[in-house]
């Protein structure tokens, strides 16, 4: 026989639910302090990053190449719409890969819900990605454009979408990076061959052609599609947008199953 | 008078053990683990359990205040990890009823870039206090730690005594209903030590349970309305400190048990 239970008759009441709410932002708020802690140039170099991506981009695959948005975009503005979003994406599996194993001193010495530390990696990457929205809306009001009422509805239901797979996605890589720390350095080159293999700095369009469907295989593919049609075209997400449902769910699923199986060793391992 | 079922226990273990495996040769890499699969497979069956605890049975009282002792690698450590739920158990159960404050290391969430107000905040909230209640309390911590002037300045500047002193001062000033003590009191200056002893006869007073792990066996006894002694995972006395104390002292439970024990001062 053997039992193994602890009981905590607060853990689960409100206040904890709370707590670790408050615990969240506290450390969202600690992340995006320490980013820009002695920088002069602060949330503009969060711009910055992207916007030189652009523009060599811009140069290279759209004046050498003559890559072009079949729907007759400027290429800047094409590849800004996806860039952001992906920005974000990437940004927070990379800075959360290590989220466990960089806080091994605080996570052997006090209890708290564990997945906050993952979880802030992501929100303070959500702050930087909401915060290049209104620069996007700018652009797009310079070149012509007017961003519609859609994106009122559609950003944040494309957020949410986004939120919930990298909260699977992040739980997964942290949580085996306790145990496998070559994994952080995996990430950081799959995610660059990750950018490539997204209709980013392309249309889907384009890739359709050649490989078929085979790209909605990529879970970023339907749902960087739904950002680029929202931002450009005001056009609310459709039922494209299911290979991006599915993995969300499948990432949320095995991203929990996975932190809940490992969490136990995590005190061994670290 | 010690009922099994009384309302007033706070924390009850119940036969609980706790095995580490040893391991001949640990793989973290990917590549050496793949690259030496069979030997790295071979290393995973091999591993040796260890236990660090073994069927521990007790309960302690709401305000009680409890001295664990014992020699290194008894499993002090080990039980205050398990009871302030950082380990989880092998075997057996653990019920806890109330508000932990585990002080096994101070300031254990202090980021150096951060000023000290916001890394105490943060502390705080991470031991249990709601945002509300821990920028409530931040006065009387800042107070308490003495570290005034100092406050707005980013941690990295502190010395480590500084850290220790905002450490403790926020550990105890999370309304604790358990405080557990992990010989961290050995650091700071004398003056300091003796206001955290202070504090913490204090909260005693004020019916907060305390579980202390020391190897200053004075404090045991001038603290502690029970004491508990451990060897090598299992309970070799417990009762009135003085006497479990003394039962250490005279070193009879440890040369039966542990024969390898030489040569230490």
């Amino acid at each position: 026989m053997r039992t193994v239970s602890v009981a905590t008759p607060r853990a689960f009441d409100l206040s904890q639910v709370a707590r670790t709410w408050e615990l969240l932002l506290l450390l969202t708020v600690r992340e995006v302090k320490l980013r820009y802690e002695g920088t002069i140039l602060g949330f503009l170099w969060t711009l910055a990053k992207p916007l030189l991506l652009a523009l060599v981009f811009s140069f290279a695959l759209s004046r050498v190449l003559g890559i072009k948005d079949p729907r007759g975009a400027p290429y800047v503005l094409f590849l800004l719409s996806a860039l952001f979003p992906w920005t974000w994406f990437q940004a927070s599996i990379q800075s959360s890969a290590a989220s466990f194993s960089n806080n091994a001193a605080l996570l052997k010495k006090v209890y708290f819900p564990r997945f906050v530390l993952p979880l802030s990696a992501i929100t303070s990457q959500l702050f930087h990605f909401v915060l290049s929205i209104p620069i996007l809306a700018l652009f797009l009001v310079v070149a012509g454009y007017r961003p519609g009422p859609e994106w009122l509805l559609g950003v944040p239901l494309l957020m949410a979408i986004q939120l919930l797979m990298l909260v699977g996605g992040v739980l997964l890589v942290a949580s085996f990076n306790v145990f496998v720390r070559d994994l952080e350095h995996l990430v950081e080159v799959l995610m660059l061959l990750w950018l490539y293999l997204t209709p980013i700095l392309y249309p889907l369009s384009l890739v359709k052609e050649k490989i078929g469907s085979i790209i909605y295989l990529n879970p970023m593919a339907s749902l960087i599609q739904a950002w680029r049609d929202l931002f450009l075209y005001d056009q609310l997400p459709g039922v494209d947008i299911w290979p991006a449902l599915v993995f969300t769910a499948v990432a949320l699923v095995t991203g929990s199953i996975v932190f809940k199986t490992l969490e136990g060793q995590f005190e061994v391992a670290l | 008078m010690r009922s099994p079922y009384s309302e007033q226990e706070v924390i009850t273990l119940d036969n609980v053990s706790k095995r580490y495996f040893l391991h001949p040769e640990r793989m973290r890499e990917l590549k050496t683990a793949l690259l030496h699969l069979p030997t790295f497979l071979k290393a995973s069956r091999a591993r040796q359990p260890f236990w660090a605890l073994r069927d521990i049975s007790l309960s302690i009282r709401r305000g009680e205040s409890v001295g664990i002792i014992g020699p290194n690698g008894a499993g002090k450590s080990t039980l205050l990890r398990i009871v302030s739920r950082l380990a989880p158990l092998t075997k057996g159960k653990l019920t806890v009823r109330g508000r932990i404050s585990p002080l096994l290391e101070l300031g254990a969430g202090f980021h150096p870039q951060i000023n000290g107000r916001e890394n105490a905040v943060l502390n705080a909230v991470l031991l249990g206090l709601s945002h509300k209640e821990a920028k409530e309390k931040l006065p009387e911590i800042v107070e308490f730690s003495e570290l005034r002037e100092f406050i707005d300045q980013p941690m990295r500047t502190y010395s480590s005594g500084m850290y220790v002193r905002l450490g403790f001062a926020v550990a105890v000033h999370v309304k604790p209903e358990i405080l557990l003590v992990d010989e961290v009191l050995a650091v700071g200056d004398a003056e300091f030590q003796r206001k955290c002893f202070d504090h913490i006869e204090k909260l005693r007073q004020n019916k907060v349970t305390i579980v202390l792990v020391s190897h200053d066996l004075e404090n045991v006894k001038r603290f502690c309305d029970r004491a508990v002694l451990l060897n090598h995972g299992v309970i070799a006395a417990e009762g009135e400190p003085q006497k479990v104390v003394d039962e250490y002292l005279s070193g009879h439970f440890e040369f039966s048990a542990a024969p390898t024990r030489r040569g230490s001062s």
